[in-house]
């Protein structure tokens, strides 16, 4: 009866390991399972290999998995440069963006691990989960609104034109999906604005921080602006990622209901 | 055609492992041991197979473990050593360590020395070392124990006990010695080894951990 | 009866652990299906060494009582070791790997190292 018990249990704790999805969560589980197992070896009066397997199939291994994967205790954010929501000062990340991660951090009991990326990388990395979450300068695309989002701020797609010549957009964007026919892509903001600013184009799609920036560079001071659509800045995650989803809603609420979102906004925008 | 290997070769598997539910081969008779147990010194029939009739394999495979750590050495070697977080002064850990690393240490060396005679032996009493040595680490911080305990050290104390091992199991079958102290010492040998391994791996897993 | 069953769970996870080799693509976690098919091999031969109403092979039991065979425990206690030794290199290599293809999927770490050969 004993050994039943035990061989369904240690069946049932190997197969919830190795359908995990994170690394962390099937070592640990599997550590239970070779704890069972030595239980397993003990009721079958085998006291030798139960010893064994106690000291090193569940010790000396899952410490050995643990050291190996160290890294995934931390969440990958593929942050996309943005000023006032994310963007580098000196040596620091600072932004309204950054601020909402650190509180996230925090509460999951984990570090922040950032990494600059353009906008078009981003699909890949949150599908192929190298990165956790993905941040900053974000209207999700129509293939990324697949991802879970925590939206943040409200925003708007407009068309700026100035004068003859094609439009241009951030290449994986949402405004560069709403570019016409003809229009041309750029990897980084700061090469649209290059181009802009040498004439080369005619217009931009962008979203109204974006459009800020043109404005405080002196860029399109007399540009005829149309809105598009209504949008909103995300935080997006990794498929397997709700739970993170989750918990960093959970602090949007919590910062509206103390009035401190009304601040953070203030302070940054 | 991969797809087809692969299901044809876990079929032949299935079949094999499958023997052991029908009566085709009824378990064998369990030959006795205790004769042979008490001939080699032994209480633990296990033990005086493992460190008895089968002493060759087990001394093969303790060299297996000790080129297993040097491939370890040697592959985690070139990466270049992480940047140790600075340990913080943590009392409650610090204390715990100090108080229980000589019950491990003590119970270690009682299941080595006791191998021959009940459940226990050289392997799981390294392996229960080697997890005080961790624990210690994770008190003191991992460089600073590497420093205490002289790494440098440890790497000849690690073949020199391989050395003795393998020369002393060569020269008690041609001389037919036999008697629980060979049995003892054996463990005891084999429990230095694996203490060693284990912390040579968690020290080079914790220092030279790569981006994985 | 306790023997049938330990076959039978040697046998199931086996197949789990050979299924995760297969099926996952990544580095670490097709260790860890090693890790659980190595474990059913264990329970396959432990559980072969068990007779009904067996005690542990160890004296001091009355003379006379069916004990447990000896030697499948004593072949799986080095496998057990063994295991141990294979997975610390089997994870330093995939340490080492991550280190040079920045990943742990098993098809691009091929795809990168075909490319760095063609060069």
């Amino acid at each position: 009866m004993t050994v039943l018990l035990l061989a369904v249990l240690a069946f049932a704790l190997a197969a919830v390991a190795l359908t995990r999805r994170r690394l962390l969560w099937g070592v640990a589980v599997l550590g239970a399972h070779s704890l069972v197992l030595a239980a397993l070896y003990f009721a079958l009066s085998a006291p030798d290999v139960a010893l064994a397997e106690a000291a090193i199939g569940f010790g000396l291994v899952t410490f050995v998995y643990l050291l190996a994967i160290r890294r995934t205790g931390r969440i990958a954010v593929a942050a996309v440069e943005c000023r006032p929501l994310l963007y580098p000062e000196g040596e620091e990340v600072v932004g309204l963006v950054w601020e909402l991660l650190e509180l996230l951090a925090a509460r999951t009991h984990r570090e922040l691990e950032l990494r600059w990326v353009e906008r078009g990388e981003v699909e890949g990395l949150l599908s192929s989960r190298e990165a956790d979450l993905a941040a900053g300068d974000l209207v999700p695309s129509a293939r990324e609104t697949a991802f879970p989002r925590v939206p943040l701020l409200p925003t708007r797609i407009v068309r700026v034109r100035r004068g003859k010549g094609p439009l241009g957009a951030i290449s994986g964007s949402r405004e560069a999906e709403r570019l016409p026919r003809g229009g041309r892509l750029f990897p980084r903001r700061g090469e649209l604005l290059e181009a802009l600013e040498r004439g080369e184009l005619g217009g931009a799609v962008v979203n109204l921080l974006e459009l800020r920036s043109f404005y405080l560079r002196g860029t399109f001071r007399d540009a005829e602006i149309e809105p598009l659509e209504d949008a909103d800045f995300v935080v997006l995650f990794a498929p397997d990622e709700g739970e993170l989803a989750e918990a960093l809603r959970e602090i949007m609420t919590e910062l509206r209901e103390k009035g401190e979102w009304e601040e953070l906004l203030r302070r940054y925008l | 055609m991969k797809r087809a290997l692969t299901i044809a070769l876990l079929a032949t598997l299935l079949g094999i492992l499958l023997f052991g539910l029908t009566d085709l081969f009824p378990p064998a008779e369990v030959r006795p041991w205790a004769e042979m147990a008490r001939a080699y010194g032994a209480g633990n029939g296990v033990a005086s197979i493992v460190l008895g009739s089968r002493l060759y394999d087990t001394l093969l495979e303790v060299l297996v473990f000790a080129l297993a750590m040097v491939g370890v050495r040697y592959t985690l070697k070139p990466l270049g050593k992480w940047r140790e977080p600075v340990v913080p002064e943590r009392g409650v850990v610090r204390e715990m360590a100090d108080v229980l690393l000589p019950v491990i240490i003590v119970f270690a060396v009682y299941l080595a020395a006791s191998g021959h005679l009940g459940p226990g032996g050289g392997f799981p009493a390294g392996a229960i070392a080697g997890s005080g040595l961790l624990l210690l680490a994770m008190a003191k911080g991992i460089e600073r124990l590497s420093r205490e305990l002289h790494e440098g050290t440890l790497e000849p104390l690690e073949y020199g006990t391989i050395a003795v091992l393998l020369v002393l199991g060569c020269l008690s079958i041609p001389l037919n010695h036999r008697g629980s102290g060979l049995l003892v010492v054996f463990n005891l040998l084999i429990g230095i080894e694996v203490t060693i391994g284990a912390w040579v791996v968690l020290h080079y897993f914790a220092s030279h951990r790569g981006e994985i | 009866m306790a023997a049938q069953i330990g076959t039978v769970l040697g046998i199931g996870l086996v197949f789990l652990g050979f299924g995760a080799l297969l099926l996952r693509r990544s580095l670490i976690w097709k260790l860890l299906g090693l890790n659980v098919a190595s474990g059913g091999a264990i329970v396959f031969l432990v559980a072969l060494s068990h007779r009904p109403g067996a005690v542990p092979p160890l004296s001091g039991y009355p003379e006379g009582t069916p004990s447990a065979d000896p030697l499948p425990q004593a072949l799986v206690l080095t496998a057990i070791v063994i295991h141990f030794a294979t997975l610390a290199l089997s994870l330093a290599y995939a340490i080492s790997l991550t280190e040079r293809f920045h990943t742990q999927e098993t098809g691009r770490i091929e795809a990168a190292a075909e490319e760095e050969m063609e060069r």
